[in-house]
């Protein structure tokens, strides 16, 4: 493995292992001096990247949970009173969501609590039968399956898009291409189609983010992820937050909730209305 | 104008990619033309062109159903319906004159004492009416099965029915049978008028039902104030 590889791959490792980006730069600093020094092989010096970042993690006592300082800004999407019926049954009952900029919101309830259905309301796919969303800012939304066009590649699919925000090719490529390194991903030359689970999942990801929307709505966008790469969605979820902008995510997964700072949980909703 | 554009590129792309779509596009309505061409050559002609008016209709059938999943997510990254129905609608114009060459210089090397000019005019308006009567029924009938069906009905109506009654002018491809008797049997050109009428107003009427369908489907929902 080379130098810069092995870096690159240690950089990511140790952002998994929660260390943060101060550290991390000074971590994968010294490693870049001492090779550069010795011209020694990081696998003879360090091992592994994953192996050196989690020692390195243990050193430090474990992952950085300390939320970062943030001051939460305006306003970006407010949900009121939220009310949809399917068939007589009552989905979803007067669900009220505020979202600022700067603010992570998380989406939680049981199987058929209306997740799906109350961020398609947000996202303007879906009427309710009562209530109403204001958005202030563009939005992006990442659904839970499909969203892609089975016969182009991801770069046409970064063009597509990117027209629709008012970006040209070049730059739609770029910013597409950018968003996909940040999930570890390169994109290929593949049709959608051809792509697995997963990997469409981070195009369809990426494709949410393109254009810098002021918000994000995310329906369980990680469906098909490794554990790294779920680990990667996180933080680049944080990174997103920390640059302002409101975030709503639909999630199962529990075990992230200590670091969103709202959470929306429509089973409640569900047993109140029963 | 860009947008239209890149929508239409991206849907041709898309089109041309589904090889084994294109050969069976390309080979279909040469059995129409090969059908009758053994017995009667006038015919032959009339057939190929509505072969052509289903092969299209088809085509643009299926490409509206498979674009519904990834509409709703160009309409929110910016684009408006009309871009989207346009760029579509371009793209398999674009398609339908590809198709249409080859069986113009087919009739042009095979046909003789023809209008040609006639025939152009049929695969002109063929193109027209097609592209947006596939994309209405995949607009109106979300499975693609109920839209072959109804296309099926259509066009094999339009195969059995008198040309003469007054009822078949209701059906969107009259037309090709009413200017194919100008081109192939020489009458007067009361038949090249009704014929291009019939086939104007249904080009229109179809392209406007399915901007209507399109911007009806994809309208910003009236809870949703976006600032």
């Amino acid at each position: 493995m080379k130098d810069n590889a092995w870096l690159a791959a240690l950089t990511g490792e140790l952002r998994r292992h929660g260390v943060g980006p101060d550290l991390t730069g000074h971590v994968v600093a010294e490693a870049a001096t001492h090779l550069a020094e010795s011209g020694e092989s990081p696998l003879r010096v360090f091992g592994p990247p994953e192996v050196y970042a989690r020692a390195v993690a243990d050193s430090l006592g474990g992952p950085d949970v300390r939320p970062p300082r943030r001051h939460p800004g305006p306003v970006r999407l407010a949900a009121r009173g939220i009310t949809k019926r399917y068939r007589g049954q009552t989905v979803l009952d007067r669900i009220d969501l505020t979202v600022r900029a700067g603010q992570i919101a998380a989406v939680v309830g049981a199987n058929g609590a209306g997740k799906s259905t109350f961020l398609r309301i947000c996202a303007g796919l879906l009427s309710p039968d009562a209530g109403t969303v204001q958005v202030h800012g563009a939005l992006g939304y990442c659904p839970q399956d499909g969203g892609t066009a089975e016969f182009l590649d991801p770069d046409e699919h970064f063009v597509l898009i990117g027209a629709g925000r008012g970006l040209g090719r070049a730059t739609a490529r770029r910013a597409g291409r950018a968003g996909a390194a940040a999930l570890d991903w390169t994109p290929p030359r593949t049709q959608a189609r051809h792509l697995s689970g997963g990997t469409r999942q981070k195009l369809n990801l990426v494709l949410a983010r393109l254009g810098e929307p002021d918000v994000l709505l995310l329906d369980e966008p990680y469906q098909g992820f490794d554990r790294g790469t779920y680990l990667d969605f996180w933080h680049e979820v944080w990174r997103w937050r920390d640059a302002g902008k409101a975030i709503v995510v639909v999630t199962h997964l529990l075990n992230q909730l200590d670091r969103v700072d709202i959470v929306l949980d429509l089973t409640a909703s569900q047993e109140r209305t029963a | 104008m860009t947008r239209i554009l890149v929508v239409a590129e991206s849907a041709l792309r898309e089109l041309l990619r589904r090889r084994t779509v294109l050969i069976i596009l390309l080979l279909f309505p040469l059995a129409f033309y090969l059908s009758r061409r053994g017995d009667h050559l006038g015919q032959s002609i009339r057939f190929v062109c509505l072969g052509l008016g289903w092969a299209l209709s088809t085509a643009a059938l299926f490409a509206g159903s498979a674009a519904r999943g990834m509409e709703p997510r160009l309409r929110l990254s910016g684009y408006r319906s009309m871009h989207l129905v346009l760029g579509r609608l371009l793209a398999l114009w674009a398609v339908g004159a590809l198709l249409c060459a080859p069986y113009f210089v087919l009739i042009l090397v095979d046909q003789h004492d023809v209008r040609y000019g006639a025939i152009a005019l049929i695969m002109v308006l063929t193109v027209a009416v097609a592209v947006p009567f596939g994309l209405l029924l995949s607009a109106v009938l979300p499975r693609e099965l109920e839209g072959t069906l109804v296309l099926l009905t259509v066009v094999g109506l339009q195969m059995v029915m008198d040309p003469a009654s007054t009822a078949t002018r209701a059906l969107p491809f009259w037309f090709s049978r009413e200017i194919g008797t100008y081109a192939v049997d020489h009458t007067d050109s009361g038949y090249l008028t009704r014929g291009l009428t019939q086939g104007l107003v249904f080009a229109v009427a179809l392209t406007l039902l399915v901007v209507a369908a399109a911007a009806v489907r994809l309208r910003q929902r009236r809870h949703l104030r976006i600032a």
